[in-house]
């Protein structure tokens, strides 16, 4: 024992190696997710979307919601790429106006479900007792209940806005970050900084938000992402069936709804397939940056 | 295999069943009764005459009461109450008749859905970091991407019409569905969409288990025993990844119950799916608090039946 | 005696990984002969169960015999058809593993699984199958066999799911059995009656056995002829008394000496060699052993040794050998085993004893992150 062995600088893991791993984690994180082709391209496309809605707000190539732009049922040709619909309105306009509905429905939701669904399952996983039973109860619940349908009723009780579209689809999608999040304050509480921190006189907002959340922003961050295929998804169904965002306004499901019918008519089956392609890839390209992101920051997970 | 403890952990989980059944049966009979509207709109009657049918059916309640008379109802004598569109028309027969429709197109998707999964699951596993494998994991991320209503539209455009004449027009659906119960040409069709978003679930699920399961000491030990290749990755391995499979058992149910909703309103299927948005749309609330609860019990129920699964799966598992 | 069962002839079984070819098992050659208990033995890592693995045919991608022969009964194991090579694993040479805890198929009931074997080849009659899986668990003193063979792994205690490995590994009668740390997970009293029974069935069935271990008192009690495997090679084989008496390669004298022996009057420590097994990926030129060697010499840098006639029956691949090295070194009272340290050669630059990472060696406490004041 005497003299082969450096003794272990022990000093250096005195907190500051902690904070160093973490970073070098992401650092590892983000290399990984480089090298991951699919989640790449997947990226790329996203961003493009993202400029395609920007540029939808204020320039489209015809009127999105003026009804006989061209001919009803017009098959896609040079002028209008996509064709027009059944009420003669240009199909790429309004594809492009559509995504707005699309991401903000996406991205409001996962910000709503990252607030709500982190916070409560923190305090349940925190607390347990009385307010863990609570919620747990009220994630079977929610568990219990098919999705979608809770989402219509909530759709129809609070009327057809995009709001109220965002928080039906919120109240239906919350309880797998809800029980991420309490999964993870249980275990991470158990943890011996939580045990000095408390010691330390931190009141439990700063140890919650302080202390737990950040050790379990992983796994949060990569659930979030996968929230917003799904509201997107859900958006789809909602307004597939007729409960969407109010006419004229162009959103995805609407026109794929729209075009049912001359597709089983057997005449133009173009005003269903755009919606239908446009949706179908960008749910493909959230799910393929999800999966490179788990794969990336949480290959534990990696199921 | 029923012993005393699972016999308790049965009890226990009819229990719970009942209370969510309660709970959400509650909540959404309060949210529909609250809605604004009702089913006579369309009957444009007012004033007295509004009133008198309003009593009628126990609408001028107050809605902890008309509860307590629904739940009566059931357990007196099991009856969902009658429906307020076609007024007077007892929903019960009516959502068990439509229950048995969705049932065999739902348990046909859980066929698709399951088949399709595990098999592709367990190939892409077989042949990992192959061109199958690339195939299969890419098809499953395109099942679980694409919409129902999307596969459903291609599967009508291309079997319904370009082949039409191949099929001789059994997969083309005019509506109203023909109800030819047997008829798995019919069926073929919405079950394939329905099932096709959760098989990419579970084909990742299966892959991932397979993966695991094989790297394991005693899929070595099946190997040395001389057991042929096919034993070893059907009887060891897949017996052992089914237990992870078996836990997304649950949400895949409720999965194939949300799309089915979607499904049998483009197919035109009358099932429960199809009455549910129809009974909003003609505010025919005591369908839809009825539609409900079926999907609620039956959700409940299936949990339990995939509780059970596992412990027949596997055998360190006990309640 | 002298007629082999199995002949290992020239065995190279590699790993391709993403960092390059793990060569796991190197040029081995070894004869296995009738009736015998053949020890193995090695650090961990040297490549023991890969060469068992090896003669089965188990090895799994990426890994790959890339050369040699493997004869068993005239036939070559190695260039057999898939279909035939199964039909001998299991039937013909069986083999048992080093965790009973994990061997066994969580799933399924024990008896199925020993019954399975036998299912597998048709060497024992369908109608005798499930009565000979009774008498195989009551063989290797399973309590209460008959209904215990209906259990399912995990009510079984450690040593009975070895038993029951045992049981499974006997049930076609192999002529060759490969038991490839069978005591290593299980506690003492039960290694005792594992071992006892693995030497019952050697001398009352004349089964040959292989035991790999690396623990060198089970050899010294079960064995005659033990091999000695470092980095995937074969260092020094022969009988075991005479290796136990004279251990002529650097790498055996220090295994022995790091047995802990009872008589030992000082509390000394497990005299462990120092150092790590070199890299299998870069393996250093010369001898593999050098780079941790007390008695190495120039010429153990450049060249690699090869086997060769060091006593009866006995042979070793080391340029020094330890007859010289007691007679020029004085390694009979040698305290200082370091690399290099009785001989005084240093290494040419580049090669250096792999150390263990200083945090595995020394895991520091759970951070604890200091306290606010
Ligand atoms: N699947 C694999 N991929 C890469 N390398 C491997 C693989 N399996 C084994 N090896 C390498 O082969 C070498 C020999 O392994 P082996 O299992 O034969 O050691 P062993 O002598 O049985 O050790 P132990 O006493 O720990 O069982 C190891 O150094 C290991 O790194
Ligand atoms: S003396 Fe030389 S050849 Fe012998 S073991 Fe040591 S290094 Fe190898
Ligand atoms: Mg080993």
């Amino acid at each position: 024992m005497a003299t082969a062995m450096p003794t272990p600088a022990t000093i250096d893991y005195a907190g500051g190696t902690l904070a160093r791993e973490q970073v070098s984690l992401w650092r590892d994180g983000i290399r990984r997710l480089r090298r991951n082709k699919l989640a790449l391209g997947a990226a790329i496309y996203l961003g493009f979307l993202a400029l395609v809605c920007l540029v939808s707000i204020f320039w489209t190539p015809y009127k999105p919601n003026v009804i006989g732009t061209c001919e009803t049922y017009q098959l896609p040709s040079a002028a209008h790429p996509l064709g027009c619909d059944d009420l003669g309105r240009d199909s790429l306009s309004r594809l492009m106006v559509g995504s707005q509905v699309s991401l903000s429905v996406g991205l409001a939701t996962a910000i709503i479900v990252l607030g709500v669904g982190v916070v409560v399952g923190l305090i349940a996983g925190y607390f347990r007792g009385a307010a863990d039973a609570i919620v747990s109860l009220g994630i079977n619940i929610f568990y219990g209940v098919p999705p979608l349908l809770v989402a219509v009723a909530l759709y129809v009780l609070l009327g057809s806005g995009l709001i109220n579209i965002i928080i039906a689809i919120s109240a239906t999608v919350w309880m797998d970050m809800a029980r991420l999040a309490r999964g993870q304050a249980l275990s991470i509480r158990e943890r011996e900084f939580i045990e000095a921190a408390r010691a330390g006189g931190a009141r439990w907002g700063k140890i919650l938000f302080g202390h737990i959340l950040p050790n379990a922003l992983g796994p949060i961050i990569v659930q979030a992402t996968f929230v917003i295929p799904v509201a997107i998804l859900t958006a789809a169904f909602l307004s597939f069936l007729g409960f969407g965002v109010p006419p004229p306004k162009a959103d995805w499901g609407g026109m794929a709804n729209e075009g049912l019918p001359s597709l089983q008519g057997g005449f133009d089956p173009y005003i269903l397939l755009f919606p239908a392609l446009a949706l179908s890839i960008t749910l493909l390209a959230f799910n393929f940056f999800g999966d490179g992101l788990r794969d990336a920051f949480d290959p534990r997970q990696k199921r | 295999m029923l012993t005393r403890g699972t016999l308790i952990y049965i009890g226990q989980r009819l229990v719970l069943i009942v209370f969510t059944v309660v709970v959400v049966s509650f909540g959404v009979f309060a949210v529909v009764h609250s809605l604004p509207g009702n089913a006579f709109v369309s009957d444009r009657v007012h004033g007295q005459a509004l009133q008198i049918l309003l009593h009628e059916y126990g609408l001028d309640l107050p809605i902890p009461l008309q509860y307590w008379n629904w739940v009566k109802g059931i357990v007196l004598h099991g009856s969902l109450g009658v429906s307020l569109y076609i007024r007077g028309l007892p929903i019960t027969p009516l959502v068990l008749r439509e229950l048995s429709v969705s049932a065999m197109l739902g348990g046909s998707a859980l066929i698709v859905t399951i088949g399709l999964g595990i098999t592709f699951g367990v190939l892409a596993a077989v042949r990992q970091n192959s061109w199958v494998d690339y195939l299969l994991t890419s098809i499953a991320v395109v099942g679980y991407s694409v919409p129902s209503f999307v596969i459903a539209s291609l599967g009508i455009l291309i079997f319904g019409q370009w082949l039409n004449n191949l099929t001789q027009g059994a997969l083309y659906y005019p509506e109203p569905w023909s109800g030819t119960y047997g008829s798995l040409a019919e069926l073929s069709l919405p079950a394939i969409a329905l099932g096709f978003y959760t098989s990419g679930q579970i084909t990742r699920i299966t892959r991932a288990a397979m993966l695991d399961v094989i790297q394991q000491d005693y899929i070595r030990t099946a190997r040395a025993k001389g057991l042929q290749n096919r034993v070893v990755v059907i009887r060891h391995a897949l017996r052992n990844a089914l237990v992870p499979v078996t836990s997304i058992l649950g949400p895949t149910v409720i999965s194939i119950i949300t799309g089915s909703v979607v499904i049998e309103n483009i197919f035109g299927i009358p099932g429960l799916g199809k009455e549910f948005v129809e009974s909003i749309f003609q505010h025919d609330y005591n369908v839809t608090v009825g539609v409900f609860t079926i999907y609620a019990i039956l959700i409940g129920f299936a949990n339990l039946a995939v509780d059970l699964v596992y412990t027949v799966i596997d055998p360190r598992i006990r309640y | 005696m002298a007629n082999p069962v199995l002949q290992v002839q020239d065995l190279s079984t590699s790993f391709f990984t993403g960092d390059g070819e793990v060569k796991a098992v190197r040029n081995v050659n070894f004869n296995l002969f009738n009736g015998e208990t053949l020890g193995l033995v090695g650090e961990s890592g040297c490549g023991k169960s890969v060469t068992a693995m090896s003669i089965l045919g188990l090895v799994q991608r990426p890994g790959k015999i890339v050369n040699g022969k493997i004869v068993f009964k005239g036939q070559d194991l190695v260039r057999m058809p898939a279909e035939e090579l199964r039909e001998i694993r299991g039937r013909d040479i069986a083999m048992i593993f080093q965790d009973p805890l994990s061997s066994l198929n969580p799933v399924l009931r024990v008896g199925f699984q020993i019954d399975e074997a036998m299912k597998a080849h048709d060497k024992v009659p369908a109608d005798q199958i499930a009565q000979r899986g009774v008498d195989l668990l009551k063989e290797v003193r399973v309590p209460d066999a008959a209904r215990r063979i209906k259990d399912y792994p995990h009510q079984f205690s450690g040593g009975m799911r070895q038993r029951a490995m045992i049981a499974m590994g006997l049930s076609n009668r192999p002529e060759i059995l490969i038991a490839d740390e069978p005591t290593t997970a299980l506690d003492v009293t039960v290694q005792a009656q594992i071992l006892e029974l693995l030497r019952d069935l050697n001398q009352e069935m004349g089964t040959s056995i292989i035991l790999i271990t690396h623990n060198l008192g089970v050899v010294a009690g079960l064995c005659k002829r033990v091999i000695v495997m470092y980095a995937g090679e074969i260092v020094e084989e022969g009988p075991v008394d005479q290796i136990f008496e004279s251990p002529q390669h650097p790498y055996t004298w220090s295994l022995l000496r790091s047995i802990p022996r009872i008589d030992a009057d000082r509390r000394e420590r497990l005299k462990s060699i120092e150092g790590l097994p070199p890299d299998l990926i870069a393996l250093p030129p010369g001898c593999e052993f050098s780079p941790r060697c007390p008695f190495r010499i120039e010429k153990c840098f450049t060249q690699d040794p090869e086997l060769e006639t060091v006593g009866p029956a006995q042979r070793a691949a080391c340029w020094v050998t330890m007859k010289r090295a007691y007679a020029e070194m004085g390694a009979a009272d040698i305290t200082d085993t370091r690399p290099g340290a009785a001989s005084g050669i240093r290494p040419p630059k580049g090669i250096e004893a792999r150390v263990a990472d200083r945090r595995e060696l020394n895991a520091p406490p759970l951070p604890t992150p200091a306290s606010d004041e």
